[in-house]
């Protein structure tokens, strides 16, 4: 026997069979008790239909704006002193403008790589209310929303409106003609509210429009409170999906009471980091070649200017459409003035709207007196009136959010203003009405498809030796078969712990 | 203090005080004539407070008038007698032979009267290819490729000027002097509110809008300020020829060669494309490609 105590060989041997990380993790493990954690974690089954990639957007192009907006608050000043710019361009040369505007159009001009940030910034936003909205079309035509994630759904639902709220505030920030004008209608929304409208604005800007407060206040909301809410938001939210565990599509081997999907570690985990890749590099590609709020063509904000066809970011759409198509209702008497034709387009439509997404779980639970644990999901077609529903509250959406660029419509297809205006009310009322049936009826066709929602095998043709022609379907696809799903072997490091038995009076609790 | 000082300064001021009668009939006439001179703004002659050049022909018709930054002129009265040819041609159907209008269904006014527009006017109209009018009956012409040539145009108003001499003169803005920067403030204050900032105009109520500003000559540009064709005020004191000269620059520079350092302009439209590129380019894309990565059935 010879002594190779000294051999490299040897040295990993006595490392054990995880090697050097292994070594370290162990001996994290023997001071903080990782292992439990981390297996349960690395273990963490994600199905791996699609449709659960959509969340994953929103998470990413959040990572994205924060790590674009920290860059800008390096070079972006939250000041509206006024001050002379003399800077790289040339057609705002000695034009009195606040410190707010100067800071972004240097940030673009001046900073190296800062307009692609700020673009980068400006997509990445754009992308993610997008990718909210349409997670959250996913979780609601598919039933996820139903017991026991009520609160995961209300979760998500205002995390819709911070976004929106928060984008809105970051739009505002460069103080531009057009984002001034954004700010000049959100001070009308807040005059129009009955009784305490007008103390309200005041409260909010600091005395009367414009003032001089509103951006340094917009700006700290901007960056720092309503992200911290939306990142302790989001970690809950995440902590109930892992608490929580994913729902999945109805399938062979897979019930309510288990998982079926690819582990955390190693397969969700490349993907998943690949997605992230793809959409930082997406919005960094959109924001290199695609220009978005060239804010100096549009020049600084001054309450005596405007500009025309003045449109809010989409996710604002719908409310601005609302506004635009709202009858001119007010109520002048005693001395006082309550704005309908502002208040109800712009203050309860919108209360409206997201309180019928926050009840929605329970709206559902009253009708259907469905009180069972739900982790399988449902395909659309199978919940006709919920879909309807659904399809119904997108349409009057949409069509509020088209009803938001009546003037670039009546411009491109020359057409009057008027008639685009009238056509877009008529179209608010019914498309609702009209959305609801079809859907319900298109459900009720696709229940009666044999098969739907399978993917099709094809038929083999072969030729007997007769010459005759059989036709003889295929066999179902593997991958569309989950029998014997056995769970994987996790891997034993430790021998279990064993319950030592404790004196009288000192409880003994598992770790 | 002398009592004689203080009757001979009581006298001095009724004298002034009667005298202001006479002296303010006097500079009443004196604006009067004063208005007969293209230095003032009525609807005759629209045009420019600050000239300090006036050219007049042997009749004392002015034919140039203007300063260093735009020069209005009229065109040459030999140019008449084609122009009338090419009026009956084009313009009389709807405008009369003598210019004098149409009233049209009976309501007066309907094809305007030219006499007294001006050779701003009635050159802008032509030249720019709203007139003829591809649909006379129609609530705005249409901008479009010109039916006469640059020289027949001039003709025309020739000839329409001839009927009564007036203003504004057709201008020539002088871009070398003009300040870009103040036009990006004038045109922001002035124009935007129709024209929209990005100068890709927009719709107006009823079927009338405000064209698009990213295919208009210079001197069109100076010609609608001054004459206000269509809906557009016609701005006259409120702005001097400097500042016209300095929104032409604005509008010819920075409106029709847009700085897109930011990648493509995405024709201008503002959030209506930029939400169509996010929600179709990028919301579209990731969530196919999120298709491709996962599972399909």
């Amino acid at each position: 026997m010879t002594d190779v105590l000294n051999t490299k060989r040897a040295k990993q041997a006595a490392l054990g069979p995880y090697g050097r990380v292994g070594k370290s993790l162990d001996e994290l493990d023997d001071r903080l008790g990782i292992a439990k954690g981390g297996r349960t974690f690395l273990d963490k089954i994600f199905p791996d239909h699609w449709s659960f990639m959509l969340g994953e957007i929103a998470l990413y192009s959040f990572v994205v704006l924060m790590v674009t907006g920290v860059f800008l608050t390096l070079y972006y000043i939250p000041s509206q002193a006024i001050v002379t710019y003399h800077g790289g361009y040339l057609p705002l040369d000695g034009q009195k403008v606040t410190q707010a505007f100067s800071s972004s159009v240097d940030l673009s001009f001046a900073v190296r790589g800062g307009l692609l940030m700020r673009q980068m910034h400006h997509w990445a936003c754009d992308i993610f209310v997008g990718a909210i909205v349409v997670h959250m079309a996913r979780v609601f035509f598919t039933g996820a929303f139903r017991k026991p994630r009520e609160l995961n759904w209300t979760i998500g639902g205002t995390l819709l409106i911070l976004a929106i709220v928060n984008g809105f505030l970051g739009y505002s920030l460069p103080d531009d003609l057009v984002s001034g004008t954004g700010i000049r209608i959100a001070y009308s929304i807040i005059l129009s509210i009955p009784v305490v409208g007008s103390y309200l604005g005041f409260l909010v800007f600091g005395g009367n429009f414009p003032g001089t407060a509103i951006i340094p206040r917009f700006f700290i909301l901007h960056v720092l409170i309503v992200p911290l809410i939306i990142i302790g938001l989001v970690t809950a939210h995440m902590a109930l999906l892992l608490r929580q565990k994913h729902t999945q599509f109805p399938g062979e081997g897979r019930t309510e009471n288990n998982v079926v999907g690819s582990p955390m570690f190693p397969v969700f985990m490349a993907k998943t980091t690949g997605f992230l890749f793809v959409i930082s590099g997406i919005t960094a590609l959109l924001g290199a070649f695609a220009q978005v709020n060239p804010i100096w063509q549009f020049g600084p904000y001054d309450a005596s200017r405007i500009s025309y066809a003045v449109q809010p970011d989409w996710y604002m759409g719908f409310l601005d459409g609302a506004l635009r198509i709202w009858p001119s209702w007010s109520f002048h008497s005693f001395g006082f003035t309550i704005p309908w034709e502002v208040f109800i387009p712009a203050v309860l439509l919108p209360g409206l709207i997201f309180n019928i997404v926050f009840a929605w779980p329970a709206i559902e639970r009253r009708f259907t007196k469905d009180d069972a644990m739900h982790n399988l999901l449902d395909r659309p077609s199978d919940r006709p009136k919920r879909t309807a529903a659904g399809v119904a509250m997108l349409a009057l959406l949409g069509m509020l959010f088209i009803a938001s660029s009546t003037d670039v419509m009546a411009n491109f297809f020359h057409v009057s203003l008027n008639t685009v205006l009238w056509t877009m009310r008529v179209l608010c009322i019914t498309a609702p009405f009209v959305a609801y049936p079809i859907t319900y009826k298109i459900c009720k066709e696709l229940q009666a498809v044999k098969g739907g929602g399978k993917r099709k095998t094809p038929n083999v043709v072969t030729r007997t030796a007769e010459g005759e022609y059989v036709a003889t379907p295929a066999p179902v696809y593997v991958d569309d078969l989950h029998h014997g799903h056995e769970p994987t072997e996790v891997p034993k490091f430790f021998p279990a712990d064993t319950e030592e038995p404790g004196d009288s009076g000192v409880r003994v609790v598992e770790r | 203090m002398n009592s004689t000082l203080l009757k001979r300064l009581s006298a001095l001021a009724v004298v002034a005080f009667v005298a202001m009668g006479p002296l303010a009939l006097f500079v009443g006439s004196a604006q009067a004539a004063y208005k007969a001179t293209p230095y003032q703004t009525s609807r005759k002659n629209a045009g420019t407070p600050n000239s300090d050049v006036v050219k007049t022909d042997a009749n004392g018709v002015v034919i140039q008038y203007g300063n260093s930054a735009i020069t209005y002129s009229s065109p040459s009265p030999s140019l008449a007698k084609l122009g009338q040819a090419l009026y009956l041609q084009n313009c009389a159907s709807c405008h009369g032979n003598e210019a004098n209008g149409i009233p049209a269904n009976g309501t007066s006014g309907a094809f305007p009267n030219l006499v007294g527009l001006g050779p701003a006017t009635i050159d802008f109209w032509i030249e720019s290819g709203r007139m003829p009018a591809a649909n006379p009956r129609s609530i705005q012409a249409l901008r479009r490729y010109p039916r006469l040539s640059h020289d027949q145009a001039l003709a025309v108003t020739a000839w329409v000027n001839s009927l009564s001499p007036s203003y504004p003169g057709i201008p020539s803005p002088n871009l070398a002097i003009a300040n870009v920067s103040d036009g990006a403030a004038l045109f922001a204050l002035n124009c935007a509110a129709c024209h929209t900032i990005e100068g890709d105009g927009d719709a107006l109520a009823s079927g009338t809008y405000a064209p698009s500003l990213r295919h208009v000559p210079a001197f069109q540009v100076a010609e609608a300020i001054r004459t206000g064709p269509g809906n557009m005020p016609r701005f006259t004191g409120n702005l001097s020829d400097y500042q016209v000269n300095d929104i032409v620059k604005f509008v010819t520079t920075q409106i029709q060669h847009p700085t897109n350092i930011g990648g493509f302009g995405l024709g201008g439209l503002g959030p209506v494309a930029e939400g169509f590129v996010g929600l179709a380019l990028g919301v579209g894309l990731l969530a196919l490609i999120g298709f491709w990565v996962g599972e399909r059935h």
